[in-house]
């Protein structure tokens, strides 16, 4: 679809994506300084950061401690965020509505306060969870699990009910209508989501400060303690990688999913 | 005789009562519309039968069976969606196919089934297709041999020509109604288009308001509608208020004779009288016409014309069809009105 843009509104939208992605080039930048210490404009470049967070136990441990993590979340954010997704789409229930708003809730709350509710809640339940990983995996799920509500979401609300209707009438199973017909029509939406809620649990930062333990940290937990004790510009360098796993599932949901039209269908 | 009985059905969804006490009897082989304007209940009606939604209160039954508690896979009932529901994932062929592998079919079997459904919906060649490559009516008949292939026992379609042109309605009436009897499938047609109705019915239930108000042919229920909605739901209509008397109705101090009028006498009626079964004649100065009127106004639609008269204080209209033998009247003339008395149809 071509829509012209007013030049003065190609300027603003240009001057706010330049606004917001400055800060990446920051990064990216000071993480390829050939300096001591994390300073913008960089001394100088080298790998010499990159290296170094190539050699850190601490930085890789981390890196793929989040990585571990955050598909960990993934699959389950999936399958709950796809399930409740299906329900508030075909319940008639009373108050449907209220429950929507209540399981997108985790995104509008501040982290900071699902954070430190779901520590005080495991401390005082005392099960045993606070500060391990599985404990640290509920609250990733918690936070990435409304965004894939979001996404299957607007595929179901573009998705034709008549087309299951159909394919029970021709004589399929619920299940099997179900997975034959619905599913492979809202297969984008649900890998849409399932990479955003990979993403989203990968950058958690205020979550995982309230519930990481200090030997299994993750990335941005690990980057924010090594800054607060020296200025390093390794930390700068581990921000490299995270930016490029980010962007390369971004780029790879594109290729998947035409996220736009996914949008424009949840507008009709 | 009964094939498809409804007892006593009733839905309702939350305090809107869709369908209310809904009886009704489809005979075997039989095209039987749902007819009435929208939010009626016919499509609710449609969709209990199909399983997709279950009665409040009442049972049906097919072949005597009762299948109100059936899931739609286990009634044997094939439908046709308002928008086709084509699985824009599969191709035609896979969509045909559809049916038959739910059913374990051998795949040598499916094959010759579905290239023979091809041929008959004269789509042989498009089996590779996919729906966004299809025009409607093209899915239309995919949607129709989706359904055929298996052989159900009955089929129901659901408005299926509102998302065609009128061109390609006209089109597939015809089609839908050949493919039908030379199938000799029982079939359920839901629609609010008197004409579709009209012309491919067997059978027609009128219903308003969750009800159904008559059930009988197209010539019964276009002749003898038993009710003022129905009278003024199907084709064009003139309702003339008056009273009834022992073998007329007086309309204003007119005594218009009217034939075979049943009930008492002196009450308050509305006299049918159909727009083409009404004759204009201009008026002569030594001419005591039976009804006399006056052209109030004309529409010129090429095949007829269509006159507003004023007769008896009240307006009638007249379709006059466009011949050089039939008078031409300017507005302002005076005209004098003639039916016969079986053409008019006493409503109370």
């Amino acid at each position: 679809m071509e829509r012209r843009i007013s030049l003065p509104m190609l300027i603003l939208a240009i001057a706010g994506f330049a606004y917001m992605l400055f800060p990446i080039f920051v990064v990216v930048l000071a993480g390829l300084t050939a300096g001591e210490f994390l300073t913008f404009p960089p001394e100088g470049l080298s790998l010499r950061w990159i290296a170094a967070f190539l050699q850190s136990e601490k930085y890789l441990s981390a890196f793929f401690f989040s990585f571990r993590l955050a598909l960990m979340t993934m699959v389950v954010a999936t399958v709950l965020g796809t399930a409740a997704a299906l329900f508030l789409s075909r319940t008639r229930m009373v108050g449907r509505n209220a429950m929507r708003a209540f399981f997108l809730s985790p995104v509008v709350l501040p982290g900071v306060v699902i954070g430190y509710s779901l520590f005080a809640f495991f401390i005082a339940t005392n099960m045993g969870i606070s500060r391990t990983i599985w404990g640290l995996w509920i609250g990733h799920i918690l936070y990435s699990t409304p965004y894939v509500i979001g996404t299957v979401g607007a595929a179901l609300a573009a998705y034709d009910v008549s087309l299951e209707e159909a394919a029970r009438s021709l004589g399929a199973s619920p299940w099997r209508a179900f997975r034959k017909v619905t599913l492979p029509n809202i297969g984008q939406g649900i890998q849409a989501g399932s990479i955003f809620a990979f993403i989203v649990s990968f950058g958690q930062f205020e979550v995982s400060l309230f519930l990481s333990a200090p030997n299994s940290e993750p990335l941005p937990i690990a980057m924010y303690n090594s800054l607060r004790y020296k200025f390093d510009p390794s930390a700068a360098a581990a921000g490299i990688f995270a930016i490029t796993l980010v962007t390369a599932s971004v780029l790879l949901t594109n290729r998947l999913v035409n996220i736009r039209r996914l949008l424009e269908r949840q507008q009709d | 005789m009964s094939f498809v009985e409804f007892f006593g059905v009733t839905k309702a969804f939350g305090r809107t009562v869709a369908v209310e006490e809904l009886n009704l009897d489809v005979r075997q082989g039989e095209f039987f519309s749902l007819l009435g304007p929208s939010g009626c209940g016919k499509s609710t009606t449609l969709r209990m039968l199909a399983g997709f939604i279950a009665p409040s209160t009442g049972a049906i039954h097919v072949h005597g069976r009762d299948i109100t508690h059936l899931p739609p896979e286990g009634r044997d009932i094939g439908i046709v969606f308002q928008n086709y529901a084509i699985f824009p994932h599969m191709n035609v062929f896979d969509n045909i196919a559809f049916g038959l592998v739910e059913r374990g079919e051998d795949r040598a079997i499916i094959k010759r089934k579905v290239d023979a459904a091809l041929e008959q919906v004269g789509l042989s060649g498009y089996g590779e297709r996919y729906e966004r490559e299809l025009s409607g009516g093209q899915k239309q008949r995919v949607a129709l041999a989706r359904l055929l292939v298996i052989e159900p026992e009955i089929l129901l379609l659901d408005e299926p020509l509102s998302a065609l042109d009128k061109k390609m309605r006209e089109e597939m009436k015809f089609w839908i109604k050949n493919i039908q009897k030379s199938v000799g499938i029982t079939t359920i047609y839901v629609t609010h288009d008197q004409s579709e109705a009209l012309t491919m019915s067997d059978r027609i239930a009128v219903m308003n308001q969750g009800q159904v108000l008559q059930v009988g042919t197209p010539v019964e229920i276009y002749e003898h509608p038993n009710s003022r909605f129905i009278a003024e739901f199907i084709g064009e209509s003139n309702l003339l208020s008056g009273r009834m008397g022992r073998d007329h109705v007086a309309i204003g101090d007119t005594a218009v004779p009217v034939s075979g009028a049943e009930g008492p006498t002196d009450a308050e009626v509305a006299l049918l009288v159909r727009p083409e079964q009404i004759r204009l004649e201009p008026v002569f100065a030594d001419e005591a016409p039976m009804l006399k009127g006056r052209v109030a106004d004309e529409v010129y639609q090429g095949s007829l014309r269509r006159y507003l008269v004023e007769t008896m204080g009240q307006r009638l209209t007249v379709e006059v069809p466009n011949r050089p033998d039939l008078a031409q009247l300017p507005p302002g003339a005076d005209v004098s009105l003639y039916w016969r008395p079986e053409s008019g149809v006493v409503l109370r």
